[in-house]
């Protein structure tokens, strides 16, 4: 499967921030949740793999063309959806849609004029006076209605009530099912891309912590109860995340990579796995970032 | 691209530029009235005088037009932190490039209201024989100026807060040096070198000076 946006090596500073040695892929026609607590350089991720900002050092291949080189064709087939809201509000609009609309050849007006109905908005609304829900859903619709094959969205709900926040990822899910678009949609809200992305990635502190097909990371990430635990792990045959001690001499583990069969380590070191819990996406990158967090914390 | 462009810089400066065509097209109606007046009561020097009196008009509505058209080319990507323009899939020089094109064709709108006023007051003024009317140099020195100070003003408002900041810091730097320098009485002229370089032929701004007559010999 080729990729449609693939990082190399990636290095960036601004100021005390930086990214480091940043490698990313997202494979072509997948919903890739790009998951990071605020700070964790999701914007500045994508702005770099957007053009927008320029690298210290690294690759960055987009559709297939080199950033920031190839950018200006790049843009042309990708929508983007920014943290902030950025258009004009001098605009109304209909003025807001025939500006970008200029710049897109893939433009699908009919498609705009269908959103926007099913938006609930009217064309002669000025910018500066639209709530956040509907300035998110305009922004929605000018990157959908490009119809571009990769569809970035930084933090694309925040802040945006339930009803407005349903009505977006409808047509997200929409634009998807009725083109094979490649859609990275960065968010520090688990829940809502444990419902739509089927890949993931997680950053913390400018670096990709990890990065894996939604199945395994929901699967793969357990928590076992386990009474008369071994002082010293030993070599495990999953990823052990984190253990505390609950009460007496049992302790609960957060693990990664784990299989049924791997039950039969706690036999080997004379413990007794009690209970195996699913994590929910939640937990799971909470553990992930908490784990992450303690080497750096040393430093 | 450059009509949705133009478009947008029409919408964020209409107000003022209808304001200036206005202004414009008022002018040299409101100064030939003058000199008429002053003609009639056979004040002829006078009126010359006059008219090349309150000839600065020109230049600084000329200088206004550019400063509003180039701040406005800017100030909404400005509040968007330019993001917006950065993400249309178009190179950066092409895109300052029709920019800075859709403002210099809204120029066109207050010299044209000038050249119009210049022309209906040509019209309705009686002159002495040594007199002639000259509307359209008139216009095409109003849209010159225009869109030098236009050119200028873009440059420096298409930057950031720290290129403005230095440019003015510079400008304020001299004058102050200067000042230090007559304030210590000693005989070491910066200014005027660079005044005259700027202002003098073939500076970038000596189409501001000089004479702004309607009615000339």
């Amino acid at each position: 499967m080729s990729n449609a946006v693939e990082i190399r090596d990636l290095h960036y500073q601004a100021g005390s921030f930086a990214i480091r040695d940043l490698a990313l892929n997202v494979p072509n026609g997948c919903m890739y949740g790009f998951l990071g607590p605020n700070g964790a350089g999701k914007t500045t991720t994508i702005r770099l793999m957007l053009g927008l900002l320029r690298p210290l050092s690294g690759r960055i291949s987009v559709l297939g063309g080199s950033i920031p080189q190839e950018a200006p064709r790049v843009l042309g087939r990708t929508g983007y959806v920014p943290e902030q809201p950025h258009l004009y509000s001098a605009f109304s609009i209909d003025e807001a849609m025939r500006y970008h609309a200029a710049f897109y050849r893939t433009w699908d007006w009919t498609w705009a004029t269908e959103l926007l109905g099913s938006f609930g908005l009217a064309r002669s609304q000025r910018l500066g006076k639209l709530s956040k829900g509907e300035m998110g859903k305009l922004e929605m619709l000018l990157a959908l209605a490009q119809r571009p094959e990769l569809l970035v969205l930084d933090e694309p709900t925040d802040g945006l009530d339930p009803v407005v926040r349903r009505d977006v990822l409808t047509a997200l899910l929409e634009f998807v099912s009725q083109q094979n678009a490649t859609v990275f949609i960065s968010s520090h809200l688990v829940h809502e891309l444990e419902r739509i992305c089927d890949w993931v990635g997680v950053m913390d502190h400018g670096r990709l912590v990890a990065e894996l097909p939604m199945h395994s990371f929901k699967n793969g990430i357990k928590r076992l109860h386990i009474a008369s635990p071994p002082a010293e792990p030993g070599d495990t045959p999953f990823v052990l995340l984190s253990r505390e001690r609950t009460n007496g001499d049992a302790e609960v583990w957060v693990v990664r990579g784990w299989q049924g069969p791997m039950s039969q380590y706690f036999d080997g070191v004379g413990a007794t796995l009690r209970d195996v819990v699913d994590l929910d996406l939640e937990e799971g990158f909470v553990e992930l970032l908490r784990t992450f967090r303690v080497p750096v914390q040393e430093e | 691209m450059f009509r949705a462009m133009l478009r947008a810089h029409w919408l964020w400066s209409r107000l003022f530029l209808l304001v200036s065509m206005l202004a414009a097209f008022a002018a040299p109606l409101l100064m030939a009235r003058g000199f008429s007046a002053r003609n009639q009561l056979g004040m002829f020097g006078w009126a010359l005088d006059a008219q090349r009196e309150y000839g600065f008009v020109y230049p600084l509505l000329a200088g206004a037009v550019g400063l509003i058209l180039a701040l406005t080319a800017w100030s909404a990507d400005h509040r968007g932190k330019h993001i917006y323009a950065l993400s249309l899939p178009i190179p950066r020089w092409n895109f300052v490039l029709l920019r800075f094109g859709a403002g210099a064709v809204l120029l066109a709108l207050p010299v044209v209201g000038l050249w119009l006023g210049a022309l209906v007051a040509s019209a309705t003024t009686v002159l002495p024989a040594s007199l002639h009317a000259y509307p359209t140099i008139l216009a095409l020195r109003f849209g010159l100026a225009a869109f030098v100070a236009y050119a200028l003003f873009f440059a420096v408002s298409a930057g950031s807060n720290r290129t403005a900041g230095v440019f003015l810091g510079t400008i304020a730097g001299l004058v102050v040096v200067q000042i230090l320098l007559n304030t210590l009485e000693l005989d070491v002229d910066i200014l005027g070198p660079i005044t005259a370089g700027l202002m003098l032929w073939p500076g970038p701004f000596e189409v501001f000076t000089g004479r702004w007559m309607l009615f000339d010999v």
